[in-house]
């Protein structure tokens, strides 16, 4: 008697569970026994997989899917694991897989019916997945009347129904307010999408042309990889198939152990982040949100004898009502996409890639709400890209000891203003655009970081085409350059950030909000390896009521950079009544005329600013990717500009002097560890702290008792103590 | 990739044109890249312990008679590699806005009501060896305890002479200050 799809997953993972290897694969053969055809198998998968992307691309209209290429497609076996993935956005690998592990769990073949053709969404993110944004097209792929595999596509929509500005909200709390949520929906079958399905989006979003347009690149990306699997089975036969793909899944997991013990080091590695969520003048009716917090995230990874990974976040603060709670599905849709951009990156990767890692992710906490289905849940990227950007600076760490320091690397999180209103063709709708590209990465050990170029959560990171999002939003984009006050100070400094700089233009009515894709604010994350500075805070000004008309009339210069955030060119050049919101800040009107502004911090640099070699130091200075007073603040170097030579000079003698002074500096200022430490838990003890700091504390130290007893140990604190709640 | 002595030199010393290390990069790592680059490492210190494992830039852990201690390559020792290094160097604390602004410039700067940077130096060469940048009274972060004995025995089958536990011991400086400090006696 055929098998359901439950009882196949139910073996699987009894299979796992009793051999540790997938599908109880202990001795993989059948690849092992014809290498060639094994490689002409995996590459006419991802061959079909990548097709299908590039397909989607040529038949969607939207600037997510063309611009910035924000999907990615997967194919799984009929338990949902994911066997290859497309490039693209790598995080849904196993979110996806996990959408369709629960359709099955929910009996979806018995009473939903899974039937050759049909087409079924899924964006129910306290299920699985990144936020609701993301929607996955999911096919089934049938032979001989039996399940095979099943083809997944996600895109980013910018338009899905929710509260202003309609993607990506930031004052919303409850579920209701983040849009249009389908659970595993049948919505279509015979390949086609059922009439009053369309209807429904029609009615359900201002840009439902867009989510239409997507649906259908996803349908025939999906359509094209079932065409590719039903030939290969065709060709090999499906018992071939079935246990090719299995063993693709268990070969991976056994090249990622290897890959670990090859590159890291096992033991016990620690990193710590935190998330400033201020919600306390948030528009939302569901008072009890109405609180700023922060929220603490220790995290500790350790490496055992096999190569095997435990993320351990013992010590994390309490969940809370507003979108930017994580969850266990997306916490592991970041980790897929940080260990694909350096350990698994031979286009292998796949749920094998994830299996030698655990995540411990503390119940009640802000990983782990618990039951997230009350909560709004449009920015689980938020926490998620900003962990995980935090532990890309721990495996940099390892690979560093071991000595694979060209592999090392980091990112850090992005935001940018999102609005919603009236577009300059008169339609009222979501005004979105990427803030993806901005980002230089982290420095390695060997070289400096990438500018501009880098963002945990695509590895094909594109800011796409400034035309293009004019021709979309009703703004128009000041400035493309390189901001040398971004960078990450270090003997190989991070790389630049390009600030965002747009000029809102042509629309009306329009409500500023912000795309967030992190949690940091005053708080700088800890990204500095080896005496490497992270780069600053995010500095976001809006600039409104401006003299722009008139300096356009004057032919009289408008902002296109920074400059100093000491006396940023904004506030010199141009007339305005100038506001700075934080990274989540409360909805604010905008004008034509009006200015946005978002100007980020790099990740870490890597070693002593003073070592420096003083030649890079000049090059930056001639490519106008640092300035003389940075060279001189920083890196103790003098400069002068050579207006023969029309090119900087560093004078040698006069910066080995200033270096010596500023290491006698340092000795001057810097106190013994014991000494910091007697001041510290004095002033803790007497608790001398902000009351968010305060509240922290409590917040963690509430839902963990080893975290409390070490935070006491470590500063000699009487076991009574515990910080006050304000 | 196998990588000549010289090709390793330099890159660990960002010498290597890029095309190279793109190319180290993209191809099969070479097996033996750790033992080659403690060669390497060895070399250029002045001292004769032998290095068991970079921790950083400068830092290494090394063996000093039966002892595995944290040492500089200036020469200054930090301690046991079982206690976190920070607690035996020196510390400039930035947790004022003066102090952060000269890093971090006008609104770039961290909020010092809710975050402190501290610079960890060493004592011996004043060479900034850490920044950490962490919320306000964050315990500090013990980076790295590799367990080198795991390491050395499993991984690279060349087991050393003595063994000893991987645990973290850095209570045991925090309990000696807590006791010169008079009270509360010691850890908790």
């Amino acid at each position: 008697m055929k098998k359901t799809l439950k009882e196949k997953l139910a073996e699987s993972r009894q299979a796992y569970a009793a051999t540790g290897c997938y599908a109880g694969i202990t001795e993989p053969r059948l690849l092992r026994s014809d290498p060639i055809a094994a490689e002409l198998f995996h590459s006419r998968l991802l061959a079909a997989l990548i097709a299908g992307r590039e397909t989607t691309k040529m038949i969607s209209g939207s600037p997510y899917v063309r611009e910035v290429a924000e999907l990615a497609i997967g194919l799984y076996t009929p338990e949902g694991h994911n066997i290859a993935q497309s490039t693209g956005i790598q995080a849904h690998s196993r979110p996806m897989g996990e959408a369709i592990q629960w359709m099955i769990e929910h009996d979806w073949e018995e009473k939903v019916g899974i039937a050759p053709g049909d087409l079924f969404w899924f964006n129910e993110c306290s299920v699985a997945g990144m936020h609701p944004a993301d929607v996955y097209d999911i096919l089934p792929v049938f032979r001989e009347g039996e399940l095979v595999a099943w083809v997944c596509t996600v895109i980013m929509e910018m338009d899905i129904g929710a509260v202003s500005p309609g993607c990506m909200p930031v004052p919303n709390v409850e579920r209701a307010t983040d849009g249009v949520r389908f659970a595993g929906e049948k919505v279509g079958s015979h390949d086609q999408l059922r009439h009053d399905i369309v209807t429904k989006c029609e009615m359900s979003f201002d840009m439902a042309d867009m989510f239409l347009l997507d649906r259908k690149g996803a349908i025939a990306a999906n359509l094209h990889v079932r065409r590719e699997v039903e030939k290969l089975i065709g060709e090999c036969g499906l018992e071939w198939f079935r246990t090719a793909t299995c063993e693709l899944i268990e070969e991976e997991r056994r090249n990622q152990l290897a890959r670990l013990r090859q590159r890291t080091v096992p033991g016990r590695y620690r990193n710590v982040i935190s998330f400033e969520y201020y919600m306390a003048q948030q528009p939302t009716s569901w008072l009890p949100a109405k609180r700023d917090v922060i929220r603490l995230a220790p995290m500790e990874t350790r490496i055992d004898a096999s190569g095997r990974v435990v993320l351990d976040f013992e010590g994390a603060g309490e969940w809370g009502w507003h979108s930017f709670n994580a969850t266990p599905s997306g916490m592991w849709g970041c980790l897929a996409i940080g260990i694909v951009q350096t350990l698994s990156w031979d286009g292998r990767a796949n749920l094998g890639s994830l299996l030698p890692f655990e995540l411990e992710l503390p119940r009640g906490t802000v990983f782990n709400p618990g039951d997230t289905r009350p909560l709004a849940q449009a920015n689980t990227w938020a926490t998620t890209i900003e962990t995980f950007s935090a532990w890309m600076a721990t495996l940099s760490q390892t690979y560093f000891m071991r000595g694979f320091r060209e592999e090392m690397l980091g990112f850090r999180s992005a935001y940018s203003i999102a609005m919603v209103g009236y577009d300059q063709y008169g339609q009222r709708r979501p005004l979105l655009a990427a803030c993806t590209g901005t980002i230089g990465s982290a420095a390695s050990a060997v070289r400096d970081g990438l500018d501009p170029g880098a963002l945990l959560p695509t590895p094909e990171v594109d800011r796409g085409n400034a035309e293009i999002w004019e021709a979309f939003v009703p703004h128009l984009d000041l400035s493309h350059r390189l901001d040398p006050y971004s960078a990450g100070a270090g003997r190989y400094r991070s790389g630049l950030c390009m600030p965002i700089m747009n000029l809102i233009h042509g629309g009306r009515e329009i409500v500023g909000s912000a795309l967030v894709s992190g949690g940091t604010y005053g708080i700088l994350p800890n990204l500095g390896l080896s005496g490497g500075y992270p780069g600053g805070k995010l500095i976001r000004a809006v600039l409104h009521d401006t003299n722009v008309a008139q300096l356009i009339a004057e032919r009289r210069p408008l902002v296109h950079e920074l400059g100093s955030p000491a006396d940023p060119d904004y506030a010199r050049l141009i007339e305005a009544r100038i506001s700075h919101p934080h990274h989540v800040p409360e909805p604010f009107a905008l004008a034509n005329g009006d200015i946005t502004i978002d100007a980020h911090g790099a990740p870490g640099g890597f070693g002593d600013p003073l070592e420096r070699e003083l030649e890079a130091i000049c090059r930056d200075l001639d490519n106008g990717l640092i300035t003389a007073e940075i060279a001189a603040r920083l890196y103790g170097a003098e400069a002068r500009f050579d207006t023969r030579m029309q090119s900087w000079q560093i004078d040698e003698d006069a910066s080995a002097r200033r270096r010596r002074e500023k290491r006698a500096e340092r000795l001057a200022r810097a106190v013994p560890a014991r000494e910091f430490w007697v001041g510290r838990s004095r002033q803790l003890a007497a608790r001398e702290f902000d009351p968010l700091i305060s509240e922290m504390y409590a917040s963690s130290m509430k839902l963990s008792e080893s975290f409390a007893q070490e935070f006491r140990d470590f500063w000699a604190l009487p076991a009574s103590w515990q910080p006050e709640v304000p | 990739m196998p990588l000549s002595r010289e090709d390793l030199a330099d890159l660990i010393d960002g010498r290597l044109p890029w095309p190279q290390v793109k190319a180290i990069v993209s191809t099969p790592k070479d097996d033996d890249r750790f033992q080659r680059l403690l060669e390497v490492l060895q070399t250029r210190v002045a001292w004769a312990e032998r290095i068991l494992m970079p921790l950083g830039d400068h830092l290494y852990v090394v063996e000093k008679g039966t002892e595995r201690i944290v040492k500089c390559d200036c020469g200054q020792e930090f301690g046991d590699w079982r206690c976190n290094w920070k607690l035996h160097s020196l510390v400039l604390v930035r947790d004022g806005e003066a102090s952060l602004q000269e890093i971090w410039p006008g609104r770039s700067a961290p909020d010092p009501r809710l975050c402190e940077v501290r610079e960890y130096i060493c004592p011996g060469c004043a060479t900034l060896l850490k920044v950490e940048t962490v919320p306000f009274g964050y315990p500090v972060v013990f980076d790295a305890l590799p367990d080198l004995d795991v390491f050395y025995r499993e991984w690279l089958h060349a087991p050393l002479s003595s063994e000893s536990a991987c645990e973290d011991r850095s209570l045991t400086v925090i309990g000696q200050w807590a006791a010169d400090r008079g009270a509360p006696p010691g850890p908790n």
